[in-house]
């Protein structure tokens, strides 16, 4: 972590986030003074916190970054900054509930949300939790919810484009970083949709009422201001009317429930195509020795499909992402963490073919994956040959991504005889003379240093403990 | 006739929408986006009765199940 201003922490004025050697820090602007003081003093930051939807924070006698602070705020660390476009749909919707939960809470302390972006919540042990403590306002009365448009494109149209139409869907947040279109929503989602009553009117009707008053502002700017919302001579917003629009929205969102369907993936362990039970033993105890002996504080499974293994690393203590392709293998991983099922790993929707790249202004505002690490340990078990044969990407090639990932790396060789090679091969010519046991050790020797080398028994495959050089 | 009448009406829909763009407060840095905030205002009423008609039967209902008890 490079000290000085976070990239994202640019837009609001009330303040923004820095880092001081390693430390991260929030500056309360003195303009935003009175509004984060009666967050203080209201009780609202208090039942925030204990219902475990605000990040908590101290405040700390530290020089302001810039200018002049009200208040500089050392807030509780987020292990793993994920982003949206990362999420399955569980994720986006318990995100989107606990947005609204905690907009019901400020309402309850005459506050509200002066912005509702799915980026301001991060996942805590399996629980979302909102990140920017300056997003509670002094509720403006008389006047509707000013993060109404950003909440239903940030959350309600993708979950509906989710569970409507497909959960790849979700993808779209990378591409419209402050939420996807309400009309881009509403020609994208099947007619059925206008029979929900929450998608008529929250994206169908809001869409068409953007469109038919796209041009007011400009035309309204000519004309006088005394006859506005929250002004004494025109129709107030009430505060039954606010709460109703929440509780709308929370009814809305509750219906958005996205059901995996039959993935080959989730299948994969059960089918034991490609493990025998002795196999799988063996690979899981030999895992387990690594991670016992490395004792890592932070590990990415790549490749995770419904976090076994994953689950083997958070049991030892470390903090573990989860990568996988697949939405369905996470949701049904989500599921299981939420339900306590399962130890609580941070399972993620990633193509590590295409791993998210910098995005927003100057490819900075949302980093990278690579910029989000390096973790401690990275597991890549049962990868390789998805990434050197079902997408031809050399094995040099891998080499290299993975050293920018990791300190530690436990790898499985997965040789060409096995049954999973074997089935990428079967409709395809087999073009990787490189990929054999001895083109992965000249790889990897640019990188990596081999500190064990063991066979997985019961399967032809080979586990290496690697370390970063 | 049926065209003044017409002009008439929309002359009074664009007022009513010129009048309840809002001035967004100091603290407000998001765009609020005129149509979202208009929409509001004009399905606001149907949702505070919406979800008064909700509380009103969750206390029916919850008198008839305590008292079932």
């Amino acid at each position: 972590m490079v000290d000085g201003r976070v990239a994202g922490s640019f837009r609001d004025p009330a303040g923004f986030v820095f880092t001081r050697e390693g430390v991260l820090y929030r500056q309360v602007n003195p303009r935003f003074a009175e509004h984060y003081d009666h967050l203080m003093s209201s009780g609202l930051y208090q039942a925030l916190t204990d219902a475990g939807l605000l990040v908590r924070h101290e405040e700390v006698d530290v020089a302001a970054h810039a200018d002049d602070a009200h208040r500089v705020l050392r807030p509780a660390m987020v292990e793993f900054i994920s982003f949206p476009y990362e999420w399955c749909p569980g994720q986006l919707r318990d995100a989107a509930l606990a947005t609204l939960q905690a907009q019901q809470l400020a309402l309850n302390h005459g506050m509200s949300l002066r912005d509702a972006s799915a980026f301001n919540v991060q996942f805590v042990a399996s629980r979302p939790v909102l990140i920017d403590t300056l997003s509670f306002e002094i509720l403006p009365q008389g006047q509707p919810w000013v993060a109404y448009r950003q909440f239903c494109q940030h959350f309600l149209a993708p979950l509906a484009l989710a569970s409507s139409v497909d959960a790849r869907l979700l993808r779209l947040l990378g591409v419209h970083l402050d939420g996807v279109p309400l009309d881009l929503a509403a020609a994208l989602l099947p007619g059925r949709s206008r029979l929900q009553p929450g998608l008529a009117v929250h994206l169908h009707a809001h869409a068409r009422s953007q469109r038919r008053h796209a041009d007011d502002a400009g035309r309204a700017g000519a004309g006088k201001g005394d006859n506005k919302v929250g002004t004494k001579d025109a129709p107030r917003f009430s505060e039954q009317a606010f709460r109703g629009l929440i509780d709308s929205l929370t009814t809305a969102v509750r219906k958005q429930a996205w059901e995996p369907g039959e993935s080959a993936w989730r299948d994969y362990y059960a089918a034991k195509e490609s493990y025998s039970d002795e196999a799988m033993a063996s690979k899981e105890e030999l895992v387990a020795k690594f991670v016992g002996e490395l004792q890592p504080r932070s590990v990415w499974d790549l490749g995770a499909n419904t976090g076994r293994f994953s689950w083997l690393a958070a049991r030892a203590g470390a903090s573990v992402v989860a990568l996988e392709m697949d939405p369905a293998a996470v949701e049904v991983s989500w599921r299981q963490v939420v339900a306590g099922e399962a130890p609580a790993v941070l399972p993620l929707v990633m193509d590590l073919a295409n791993p998210s790249p910098g995005l927003g202004w100057g490819s900075a505002e949302r980093p990278s994956l690579s910029q989000r690490g390096p973790a401690d340990l990275a597991l890549a078990l049962a990868l390789i040959h998805h990434l050197a044969i079902a997408n031809n990407v050399p094995l040099t090639h891998v080499a290299a991504w993975l050293a920018t990932l990791c300190q530690w790396l436990v790898l499985e060789w997965v040789p060409k005889d096995d049954p999973m090679v074997r089935r990428l091969l079967a409709s395809r010519q087999d073009v990787f003379d490189d990929y054999c046991e001895q083109g992965l050790q000249d790889a990897l020797s640019g990188w990596f240093d081999v500190v064990q080398r063991e066979p997985v028994h019961g399967s032809q495959r080979t586990l290496y403990l690697l370390r970063r050089r | 006739m049926r065209k003044s009448g017409s002009r008439l009406a929309w002359t009074i829909w664009f007022t009513l929408c010129l009048s309840l763009l809002v001035v967004p407060a100091a603290n407000a840095y998001i765009d609020p986006g005129s149509g979202s905030l208009i929409f509001q205002v004009v399905v606001g009423a149907a949702m505070a009765m919406s979800l008064g008609v909700k509380v009103f039967w969750r206390r029916i209902t919850g008198f008839f199940s305590r008292r079932s008890r």
